[in-house]
């Protein structure tokens, strides 16, 4: 996979650049917006990552321009400036994800991952199965092995997220952005009890676990073995 | 609404009717009197005239001109008798001395007579002089005054109509201006409450005629224009604070990262990595969160409106973070219930209404201790929304209530818990942008923790 990082930042550049490509990802750099706008323009990427704060053109009109030029290609925009309204301002002008900084390389990796991802999946409709375990989507049911397992809304829809990313590292962010509409960081890790609890319903009794906590970045759910 | 134009209005008529009124009166008055000495001039020179002729004459001269006056009653409405000195008939049109009248001389009297009209007996009112005369005998001079009373009459009514359509006229005309002024006072008042809304790009509507209301528009834009530049300045300046304290915050962040990776990778965490580099990681992470919340109140206070405001079910997004929080506190010993059932709408900032409730949510969480008790209630009424959170914990001495609401203050041991001190009072800032009050009370025992949000009088 083929990124674009646009930040100004020598040393951010330098160490998120060192950090992609050791978890297999090719990486171009640009210093700023205009060398930045001329890279995204002419090479073809799989996924730009671009800092707002640039010299020449910020990363919201870079994106702003590729959008108007018809590119698709999914942007994350990292930025300083984290209020709700700038990370509106962000996803309007046509950006897919939006990071704070400061934050963990993890996120960031999880992200990317998770945006890369999400063009090359189907449409999941009604069902997803992984091993044994069973969603229904239309029926808001689980069961494993056959077996029907009780578990609350919120567990489903935290389920049904981690289901769909298969295989991907879900970050704690992520899952209170998606399942709760959160897009501030709470100050105790309040959704480490509903995995733990997630967990426990769906992996307890069983033989192979599928629900894993990845140390520094979050959880997924994967067939281990 | 007592508008005191409508008074204004009110009391201008009543003196103008009170003026035009005392003069049209006066006139009518004036009028009066002006016809009734006029008469007795007439009826006094006519009396002199009849004396003359006894004095040059002798009473048959007299006589014979009392006859030819009399015969000008249909015309002139004279009343002319001589009656001797047991006022009896002599000449005159008069047929007998009237009944009731003082018999003094030189005195105008006032009484009726019986004309006859095209076969009616009619009363005519009349006001004659007596006269003594050198002979004994009396003369009455007089005049028919149903015409003069007619005509004062009509007048009098026309006086009256005037008074009625004058007072109609000036209320008509106040009420339009006081309407009018109230409309432009209210056009002012609505424009304000849009900009107390949030919308800082509203200004007063200015008609160019350069009259006071126009001043004072033009002084409250001017107002405004300089309060939106501040913001913008404000907004600026907290960007470019945000981003030179973050990005260090970045780097560092970084840096130990990197140290993190190279001691461990996906191996097992080195001693290094446990002890020294996960702590700071955690300690960067809470400097992170502090200065995060610091912007969000700065930004919430500076901004005085919410940029960004939709319509937000409180009830529902209450219970979804109470849901959040829920198994947390359990595992912690707390027993927590929340009552919002019933939807209830309010305008305002999503994020930062989630910020308010986990905030307080995070405090019940931090300070309860395990075995208590933690009750979440949305309430609305049509004039509210009240959240409250009430728990049994240590709650907030009322001396120290004022403080805690400061940011940094932290009651208690502030040793044994984690966090900034800033949840409160980002709680308070959110609930200042969105014009609710938070009050923080005794729950005998406990906290109780009243946020009242006013809903939307115009929707």
């Amino acid at each position: 996979m083929h990124l674009l990082l646009i930040e100004d930042d020598a040393e951010a550049a330098r160490f998120l650049a060192k950090g992609l490509r050791e978890s297999g990802y090719v990486v171009d750099i640009a210093a700023d917006g205009r060398e930045g706008l001329f890279r995204a323009t002419e090479g073809t990427y799989d996924l730009i990552v671009a800092d707002r704060q640039l010299p020449h053109f910020d990363g919201l009109s870079i994106v702003a321009m590729l959008r108007r030029n018809g590119r698709h290609t999914p942007v994350l925009i990292l930025s300083a400036l984290g209020s709700v309204d700038d990370r509106i301002e962000g996803l309007r002008a046509g950006g897919d994800d939006y990071l704070t900084k400061p934050f963990a390389f993890g996120e960031l990796l999880a992200r990317i991952e998770a945006l890369l991802r999400r063009g090359n999946q189907p449409e999941v409709t009604t069902r997803i199965k992984i091993a044994d375990l069973e969603l229904d989507l239309l029926g808001r049911k689980v069961s494993r092995a056959g077996k029907a397992i009780d578990v609350t809304s919120k567990e489903f829809q935290l389920l049904e997220f981690l289901a769909r990313r298969v295989g991907q590292v879900v970050t704690r962010t992520m899952l209170l952005e998606a399942v709760w509409d959160l897009h501030f960081d709470p100050q105790t890790n309040v959704i480490d009890v509903h995995v733990s609890r997630l967990r426990a319903a769906i992996d307890k009794g069983f033989e192979r676990p599928l629900l894993h906590t990845v140390r520094g970045a979050g959880y997924v759910l994967r067939d281990a073995s | 609404m007592r508008l005191s134009s409508a008074r204004l209005a009110l009391l201008y008529t009543a003196l103008v009717t009170l003026l035009t009124g005392v003069l049209l009166v006066s006139v009518y008055l004036l009028t009066r009197s002006a016809l009734e000495r006029e008469i007795a001039a007439v009826v006094r020179a006519e009396v002199e005239d009849l004396a003359d002729d006894l004095r040059l004459g002798g009473l048959d001269r007299l006589v014979a001109t009392l006859n030819l006056r009399s015969d000008s009653w249909g015309r002139t409405g004279a009343v002319f008798l001589l009656a001797d000195s047991n006022f009896r008939h002599v000449a005159g049109n008069l047929t007998e001395w009237p009944r009731d009248i003082p018999a003094t001389p030189a005195a105008m009297v006032e009484f009726e007579i019986i004309a006859r009209e095209r076969d009616l007996r009619v009363l005519h009112p009349v006001e004659a002089r007596i006269e003594r005369l050198s002979n004994g005998y009396w003369l009455l001079v007089g005049a028919d005054t149903s015409e003069r009373q007619n005509v004062l009459r009509r007048f009098g009514l026309a006086t009256l109509w005037g008074v009625a359509l004058t007072a109609l006229c000036v209320w008509l005309l106040g009420a339009a201006y006081a309407r009018r002024t109230a409309r432009r006072v209210r056009g002012y008042a609505d424009t304000c409450e849009s900009i107390i809304q949030g919308d800082l790009t509203q200004r007063l509507h200015v008609d160019g005629s350069g009259d006071e209301f126009d001043a004072l528009a033009a002084a409250v834009n001017g107002m405004l224009d300089r309060i939106e530049q501040q913001t913008t300045t404000l907004r600026a300046a907290f960007d470019s604070i945000a981003h030179d304290l973050r990005t260090p915050l970045y780097r560092l962040r970084m840096r130990l990262e990197e140290a993190q990776l190279r001691n461990s990778g996906d191996a097992e965490p080195s001693r290094e990595t446990l002890e020294i580099i996960g702590p700071a990681l955690e300690e960067l992470d809470r400097v992170q969160r502090t200065l995060a919340t610091l912007l969000a109140i700065a930004r919430a206070e500076a901004q005085g409106v919410t940029t960004h405001a939709d319509r937000v079910d409180f009830a529902a997004l209450t219970a979804n973070l109470v849901e959040l929080y829920a198994p947390g506190m359990r595992a912690a010993g707390l027993d927590v219930a929340c009552d919002a059932a019933a939807s209830a709408t309010l305008t305002g900032n999503r994020q930062l209404l989630a910020q308010l409730i986990t905030n307080l949510l995070e405090n019940a969480l931090k300070y309860v201790p395990s075995g208590g008790q933690v009750r979440v209630r949305v309430a609305s009424s049509p004039q509210s929304i009240e959240l409250t959170v009430a728990d049994n914990g240590p709650g907030i001495a009322a001396e120290d209530r004022a403080a805690a609401l400061q940011p940094f203050v932290r009651v208690g041991d502030s040793s044994r818990t984690s966090g900034s001190g800033l949840g409160l009072s980002l709680a308070a800032a959110v609930a200042r942008l969105h014009r609710a009050r938070l009050t923080l009370g005794d729950n005998a025992p406990g906290l109780i923790v009243r946020v009242e949000f006013p809903t939307d009088t115009r929707s």
